[in-house]
């Protein structure tokens, strides 16, 4: 119990000093990005040597690294993550608006390929053969081969949602570590000597193979879970769904560095959390 | 075993042909990836246009043969940066130990939770607009290597951690050896399958990485080439129709990405 409580102290800890490097990382990267601190207004004609002096010296207020990481810190507490350059909103409306979007096509993406990886990797485990063996490793392996952007097209051809190209993107990856994972665990001991004295498939499954696998399975989940983020990106740019993943390509694009470094920060704090919380919850389990 | 084998040997031949095309691309084509016949867009494949041409008149077979050279020559760089850093960074974690193993690893797992194209993308838009092709080229395979480390950091340090306390080490250690020779006659020797396995499956990986970010626009620019480049020809489906040998670079692709596969199980397994 001390160590479990140990580790997700140690985790927490971990999270937070993480949350404060990335925060001075993103504000460094904002900070100094081309144009920071320039406004609009100082070109426009019909305002006076004073107003633009005004303007001058509102922005001015921020120069410094460390109090511009100040205020960064307590704004983005507060939610406020500044302004995108590129559509003048702020990012964290941006970022509201179109989560939903990610969130349905990555959820619906990691259950479809982990429903998918799991049955085909037990399947693989019952009906053992060449022919299976064979069809399962080559459709992986050539699913494996496809870039992200393709897989996005061809489901844009096939008019197909974009989880389900999503699902295609994680399956394979997933579906080669459960399989070692799997054929490893029926080859330990005391699985061999349950099937040996007989014991149904389902209870050497949920008996003895599932609490062997479930701390690997916990990490994988996390993995999976930055792999499906990352696949939104071109998912969603090629089939022009606008979720998060679209945003941060359109971001990219026109160097609007607030936006693109506020959503890196966000979902790897997003992603590094659930991580994190997949590597103590085999502790908390037991 | 032997079906294995063979499929090994196959894998490694077609490597070695796709590797020599990419190589010799001066010598297997007349054209630039670059010399547009403007009065020959989206060309149906002829004798002097093996593959065609793309939108903008330019030898596909060309680009193909330029873009592999990028691709495969590139990708090796990226790659032996990668392995570089998470060699140095996994060894010096397993052979020293204490806290300075604990933060490595630590930063290791973190970066393997990051989302890649993410970080990617984020650092890309740092760059400038005005960027030229080349410079565009070493900065997106500079990026892919300095972000890919932590796939080798903790398989170098396994071997390195079994290393430290091995009987060899603490002889050599005991003999007086320096430091240097310790690394340069017992450590390196020992690591080098691990690294070799480590470089050799990474290749694939930054070539598909690549493939996706120059799909986005944010990888190689134009009218440099690389397969990711030529895949952007795909978003146009009537293209693909009228002529299939648009589907080329693809093919190349996903035929590379297997033999990688087939030609390297013994490794992958050790590592």
């Amino acid at each position: 119990m001390k160590e479990a409580l140990f580790k997700i102290g140690a985790r927490l800890t971990m999270l937070l000093v993480l949350t404060l490097i990335a925060g001075l990382l993103s504000a460094t990267f904002v900070r100094f990005s081309p144009g920071y601190g320039v406004d609009e207004r100082e070109l426009d004609p019909r305002l006076s040597r004073a107003s633009v002096e005004a303007v001058r010296s509102s922005r001015r207020i921020e120069s410094g690294l460390l109090a511009y990481y100040g205020n960064y810190l307590l704004r983005a507490l507060h939610g406020d993550f500044g302004k995108s350059q590129w559509l003048d909103r702020p990012v964290g409306s941006l970022i509201c608006e179109r989560l939903p979007v990610t969130s349905r096509s990555v959820l619906g993406g990691l259950l479809t390929a982990w429903l998918a990886a799991l049955v085909v990797s037990f399947a693989a485990m019952f009906f053992r053969g060449f022919l299976f063996d064979f069809s399962t490793t080559a459709g992986s392996g050539l699913l494996i081969a496809l870039p992200t952007g393709v897989v996005a097209m061809l489901a844009v051809y096939m008019r197909a949602p974009a989880f389900l190209a999503s699902s295609v993107v994680i399956f394979p990856r997933l579906f080669r570590y459960l399989r070692n994972l799997l054929e490893h665990a029926y080859t330990q001991p005391h699985i061999l000597a349950a099937r040996t004295r007989g014991i149904s498939n389902a209870r050497i499954v949920f008996r003895h193979v599932a609490p062997l696998v479930s701390p690997a399975l916990f990490a994988l989940f996390g993995v999976s879970l930055s792999m499906a983020f990352g696949a939104a990106i071109p998912i969603e740019a090629l089939s022009d769904s606008p979720g998060v993943g679209q945003l941060a390509w359109q971001a990219a694009l026109n160097r609007d560095l607030p936006l693109i470094v506020n959503l890196t920060l966000l979902v790897t704090l997003f992603t590094v959390t659930v991580n994190s919380a997949a590597g103590v919850a085999p502790e908390i389990a037991q | 075993m032997k079906t294995r084998a063979l499929g090994r040997a196959i894998s490694t031949a077609i490597l070695v042909v796709v590797f020599c095309f990419g190589l010799l691309a001066g010598g297997i084509t007349n054209y630039s990836y670059a010399t547009q016949f403007r009065e020959l867009p989206n060309a149906a494949p002829s004798s002097a246009h093996i593959l065609g041409t793309d939108g903008l008149g330019r030898d596909l077979f060309a680009r193909l043969a330029y873009g592999t050279r990028v691709s495969l020559l590139l990708a090796p760089a990226a790659a032996f940066l990668s392995t570089l850093i998470g060699g140095i960074l996994g060894s010096f974690a397993g052979l020293v130990g204490g806290w300075c193993e604990r933060a490595i690893l630590a930063a290791g797992d973190l970066s393997m939770a990051l989302p890649l194209l993410f970080v990617l993308l984020a650092l890309r838009a740092l760059l400038p607009l005005d960027i030229s092709p080349a410079l565009s080229v070493v900065a997106t395979f500079a990026l892919l290597g300095l972000l890919g480390w932590h796939s080798s950091l903790r398989v170098v340090w396994a071997a390195s951690r079994n290393l430290r306390n091995s009987d060899f080490l603490q002889l050599a250690r005991a003999t007086g050896c320096t430091r240097w020779k310790i690394i340069r006659y017992h450590i390196l020797p020992n690591l080098r399958p691990v690294l070799m396995a480590q470089f050799w499956i990474s290749i694939p990986a930054f070539v598909l990485t690549e493939a996706t970010l120059s799909m986005l626009g944010l990888g190689v620019m134009e009218p440099l080439p690389s397969w990711g480049n030529l895949l952007r020809g795909l978003e146009d489906f009537s293209a693909v129709g009228s002529n299939q040998w648009s589907l080329s670079p693809l093919i190349l692709l996903v035929l590379v990405v297997i033999c990688f596969q087939l030609a390297l199980p013994a490794q992958e397994e050790f590592a």
